[in-house]
This record gives C-alpha cells, structure tokens and sequence, in this order.
C-alpha cells in the first residue's frame, strides 16, 4: 500500500469547439493540460488559480464527473480511469464533493434528512430505520447543527448553515478524499472562519484526505499542507504551502500573492501588478502561457513551453527564468 | 488635515414594508464624504451597506422602501425630499455608482462606446456626435484599456470581466462626478485583476479630485485604498475612524472579531497554525433584533448594559475624538 491516496499522472481534459454548418470539431480548448500530482492520506492539497484555469475542471475530472480525455487516476492503488459507472458508483462512496454555491447544490424540496439519507440509500449504508436515525444525528453533530435540522428545508438555513449540511451529506457515505471547490468563497469572513475550521476539525477527527480548490489564497495557504497553482489548464508550481508564500520561484506565483490585499495599513514594499488578462484557453500563447504578462520573459519562453524543475522533493515548477 | 466636505449622512434610516412587517435596513447612519478622499464601509451581507448607497443614489425603489428618517445633503443640498428631475440632474453627473456585477450591469445588445456615449449625451447635451465619440475614446484610454479606437466598436460579451469593469468605471466618470460610489467594485474579479482596478480607481482620484464611497466586505481592500471607515453591522455604524486607528486599535468587538477571521500570512514558521478566530453565531435577523447591542449574542464581552438596561449603544469617541465605536465595553 502506498503512502499516497490519490496519484493523478498526466490528466488531460480537452473541450471541443464546434463550429460551422454541421457542428463539425473547429478546435479544442485543453482545460487541464498534462497534470500530475499526489495527494498523501490525511494531507490537503490546496489548488488555486484565477477563473478559468482550469482548476474546477480538474477538481471534477479526478471525480470523473468530467469524463477526462486522457491520463491516469490512482485511487487506493487502483487506475479508475477506464472503470464502468458500476465500478465508478462504489469508488466514488469514497470520493466525495463539496461545491461552491450552499444555495444552488440543495434541493429546496427535500429536507434536510432526506438530503442526508439519499447518498446513505445510494450505497446501501444504515439500512436498520433506527440506526440511519442514529447515524444522521451523529452527522448532524459532526457539522455542528442542531438536531431539529432534519425536519427543515434549506431555505430556512443561512449560507454558512447550509454549506455545513453541504458537507454533512459528502461525510454521510464515510469517504476518505473530499474534493472541496471552492467551498468557502460564496460565505462572509466570520462565518468563513468557521466553516474551515470545522473542515480542519473533520480532517483531523477522521483522517480524510483533501483537494482544496480556491481563489482566496490566505484560505488555501492557511487550510492547505501544501499548494498547487494553475495558469491556463498547467500545473505551474507546487511547493509546501509556507515555502510557496516565502520562496516562489514562479513569476506568477509571485503576483498572485503580491496582489493579495492585506488587512493591515503597516505599507509594503513590491507589489507586482500584471498587465493584461489571462489569455483565451482557446488560443493560448506559444512557449510558456504566461509569457506575454511576464516581465521576466525571454526568447526561450516564447517558443517552447518549459518543462518542470525539481526544487527540491516537494517544491517543482515550470519556469526558465525563476525567481531567485 | 481634511479637504472640501462634500456629502454629509445624517441619522439616516431606510424602511423596507414586508409581508412581515417593517424592516430598518439602515438605521441612524451618519458619515461624510470629503473632496479626493475614500471613506470605505465595511460589512458582512445585510448589513446595510448597499441600502446606504442606495439611497445616496435616490435609488430605493419605492414602495416597498422608503427613507424614513434622516438627510442626505450634498453640497449642502438635502437629496431626501427633492424633486425628481432635480435628482437626474445629480445622479450620474454629479454622483456615480459602478456596481459589483460587470457582467450584469452593461447592456449586451449596445457597444460600449453606444453606452459611454449615452451618458455623455443626457448630462452634457451641448456637445455633438463627433464630441461624444472623442470622449468615449478619451475614457476608455483613461481606464487603461488598449486600442480604444476599436473598442468602443465592441459588444460587452467580447470583453473579459476586468475589461468590463473598467468600462463601468468609465461610464461612471465620464461625466466627472464629484463623488464615485463603488459597490463591491472587485468582488467578482480576480486577485491579479482586482489589483489593476484598485490601482486605478486611487490614480483616477488623484487626477480628478473626487470623493469614493468604497463598499466592501473586504478588509483588505479597505486597508489598501480607504481613508476613512465606518463599520456596520445590521443597519448601524458599530465603529468609524481613520484606517490606521481602525486596523491598530480596533475597539469594537465586531470589528476585532472580523480582522481575526481573516487567515494571515505572516505565520510562515511551519505548519499546523492555530485555529482561525471565529465570531460565534451570525448575524440576528432584522426582524428581530435583540433590545441593546444587536452583537450582544455573539460577542464575549457582553454584560446586562449590552442588553439593553440602559437602552442602545451610541458611538462615542474612543481612543480620540475622531474614533467613535458604539459599544458599553470596547477593547483598550
């Protein structure tokens, strides 16, 4: 058995374009291009990028909620890649998904037991009417809501409430990794707070595994042991997430933290601001996609897309010019 | 030292008629607006804060809401009661607002340069087509975006959210307002984008002299662009000073409680920090405040004078005159 949980080696998800008179394939969009990572058990790995880079689609290809075109995903040892959607039902009892938005991912028609008790129902868990009773309290607790929860609906529950019943529904089939995308981005600072702390809590009470996808990189560096940045569907850098604030060696790992707003007036110094947009996935550049808002670029970045450096065991990137 | 006052907030209240009665959404609001200067408002949802802009606007529908009490003067002017062709006058020329969803608040089937234009030719009727197109350029190329020439030619959907963006700041200004409200300008962008858009809006008030209305949740934003902040929290200011007082010497609770719930970055000495400082609970629902402090329930430092013994808590100065917090025990 292996330390790593999850291995993803060279995923690759590509969008066709269809166009013209008879919807013919005109081109393809690479959402996530030649991705690898491992994720060891009980570790978070936090996945940040600005919208469109990919990183969504990452989160969900793994799950294959997103049927990827190619690569290979590694769960518990075994390649799920090419499995049924029988065989895919009874892995995905232990992968699991939290998304966004607490207010789009509930259905207002059910109550919040029945919300609880469908993925139970699904992979045949606590069949006894007593002891699935049992077991959707012990959720609720777990998330720390009141156990007259189970007879409500979601619209009488705030965004924060409703995210926790979000996450009380991926731990009701007792999975081992959780996807998180973008799980605390649409909830107020304080109630933030206290959504990641519960995530750490559950994390450390039950030893599970997690992919935390976010755009707030004070949430993802603070939640995550270490942290993977996307530009245009590349994995750019991946480093332990002090050593990533600290050291990047990628120049946009660098302005993506400089651009962070900090809530203090003490000044600094060197903030870097990018000139320009991300470019269209459809047409990205040539050589390294982020070379045209590069002030580091060269030659060499413009024509060949730089392959990844070792830094050290934990840390790789892929840039031709490094920060020193 | 402070400039020119330009718009003064007095006890202002917003009612909202509901199938469950009323609601203040603001309630007894004060704070003024100095000529180049930004003062943000800082709040969680529902805390009033879109409401106050709002009504600066004059842009509380009615019914259901109404401002109920309280004045808005601009220039000395009351903006309450006034008439509402004087009011289209104000708004847009002399008052603007660039709203937090540039993907919702351009309209798609106009080019861009069809909606700067428009505004210039409601509020400046005397120059002519030729004039107008010119100035339409003139803004897109104030605001940063390249070849201006070809732009104004295009729809919305061909811009990128930031570049929108930048185009909402460009409709707003194009009439060169004496005060800018930005409701949650960069909520929807991007950090790297986000950055871009701050940058301008601080380089823009330079040039031009206005005063910012800045609405934000974040308090980053606010540290980095404002002046002057004023904190709500259910339809009250709870805490307002200049912004080195407010990030020093936070003497609110709610204020205290907000700063700690953000992750910071300076523990980089290994791994696993401390929890995250959380403010218990949330936010009491507007129909039924709590008699006293409306934070009594979620504060640790409430006692019977926060509930309401002695009745509400009202801003009194704190660590200097020009700190108020409302609060029977703020923090030394």
């Amino acid at each position: 058995m292996s330390e790593y949980l999850i291995e993803v080696k060279d995923l690759c998800k590509k969008f066709p374009i269809k166009g013209g008179l008879f919807g013919r394939e005109i081109g393809a969009v690479n959402a996530v291009n030649n991705v690898s990572f491992k994720i060891k058990k009980g570790e978070t790995l936090g996945l940040v990028g600005e919208s469109g880079c990919g990183k969504t689609t990452l989160g969900r290809s793994i799950l294959r909620l997103i049927e990827p075109t190619s690569g290979e995903i590694i769960f518990n040892g075994q390649n799920i890649i090419n499995y049924s959607a029988a065989e895919m039902r009874a892995v995905r009892r232990k992968m699991q998904i939290i998304f966004q938005d607490p207010y789009a991912s509930l259905n207002p028609r059910m109550t919040v037991g029945d919300i609880l008790a469908e993925p139970m129902e699904i992979h045949g868990l606590h069949t006894d009417k007593n002891a699935r009773r049992k077991r959707l309290l012990e959720l609720l607790n777990q998330v720390q809501l009141p156990s007259d929860a189970l007879n409500k609906y979601p619209h009488e529950f705030s965004g924060g409430q409703r995210q926790r019943i979000c996450i009380a529904r991926a731990l009701a089939v007792e999975p081992e990794f959780i996807v998180c995308d973008e799980p605390v981005s649409a909830l107020d600072v304080s109630v933030q707070a206290q959504v990641v702390n519960l995530l750490m809590d559950l994390q450390r009470d039950l030893g599970l595994t997690f992919l935390f996808i976010a755009h707030d990189l004070k949430v993802v560096e603070y939640i995550s042991n270490r942290v993977a940045v996307m530009y245009l569907g590349n994995m750019i850098e991946v480093a332990e997430s002090s050593e990533l604030y600290g050291h990047a060696r990628h120049p946009y790992t660098k302005a993506l933290f400089s651009a962070i707003p900090h809530a203090s007036t003490a000044g600094r110094a060197g903030r870097i601001i990018l000139e320009g947009d991300i470019p269209s996935p459809m047409n990205p550049p040539a050589g390294c996609h982020f070379n045209p808002r590069c002030w580091n670029a060269t030659e060499e970045c413009r024509k060949t897309f730089p392959p990844i450096t070792n830094q050290s065991a934990t840390h790789q990137y892929r840039c031709y010019n490094p920060i020193k | 030292m402070k400039s020119e006052k330009i718009l003064e907030v007095k006890d202002l209240v917003v009612e909202f008629q509901t199938d469950r009665g009323t609601v203040k959404a603001v309630n007894g609001v004060n704070f003024d607006v100095y000529k180049g200067k930004t003062i943000g408002i800082v709040g969680e949802s529902g805390s009033g804060k879109s409401v106050t802009a709002l009504a600066i606007m004059g842009l509380i529908p009615n019914p259901p809401g109404r401002v109920a009490g309280g004045d808005i003067r601009f220039n000395g002017k009351s903006l309450v009661n006034i008439d509402p062709s004087e009011m289209r006058k104000i708004r847009g020329n002399k008052i603007a607002m660039i709203f937090q969803e540039p993907m919702t608040s351009l309209n798609p089937v106009f080019t861009i340069g069809n909606q700067i234009e428009e505004v210039i030719e409601l509020h400046q009727p005397h120059l002519d087509a030729t004039q107008r197109k010119e100035k339409a350029i003139n803004m897109l190329r104030l605001v940063g975006i390249p070849s201006p020439e070809k732009r104004v030619e295009e729809y919305p959907h061909q811009l990128s959210g930031g570049m929108r963006q930048r185009v909402m700041i460009a409709i707003a200004l194009s009439c060169e307002p004496d005060i800018l409200i930005a409701d949650e300008p960069t909520t929807a962008l991007d950090v790297t984008i986000q950055a871009q858009i701050l940058e301008l809006m601080k380089k823009l008030q330079k040039e031009l002299g206005m005063g910012i209305i800045l609405i934000t949740h974040d308090l980053g934003v606010v540290a980095e662009t404002c002046d002057d902040v004023a904190v709500m929290y259910c339809g009250q200011i709870v805490e307002s000073a200049d912004v080195k007082t407010l990030f020093n010497h936070p003497s609110h609770p709610y204020t205290r409680g907000l700063m700690d719930s953000i992750p910071s970055f300076d523990s980089t000495s290994g791994h696993k920090k401390e929890r995250l400082q959380t403010i218990e609970g949330m936010v009491p629902s507007l129909f039924n405040l709590p008699s006293g402090c409306n934070f009594q329930e979620r504060c640790s430092k409430v006692t019977d004078a926060c509930r309401g013994v002695n009745g509400d808590p009202v801003l009194k100065p704190a660590t200097d005159e020009s700190h108020l917090v409302a609060c029977f025990n703020p923090l030394k």
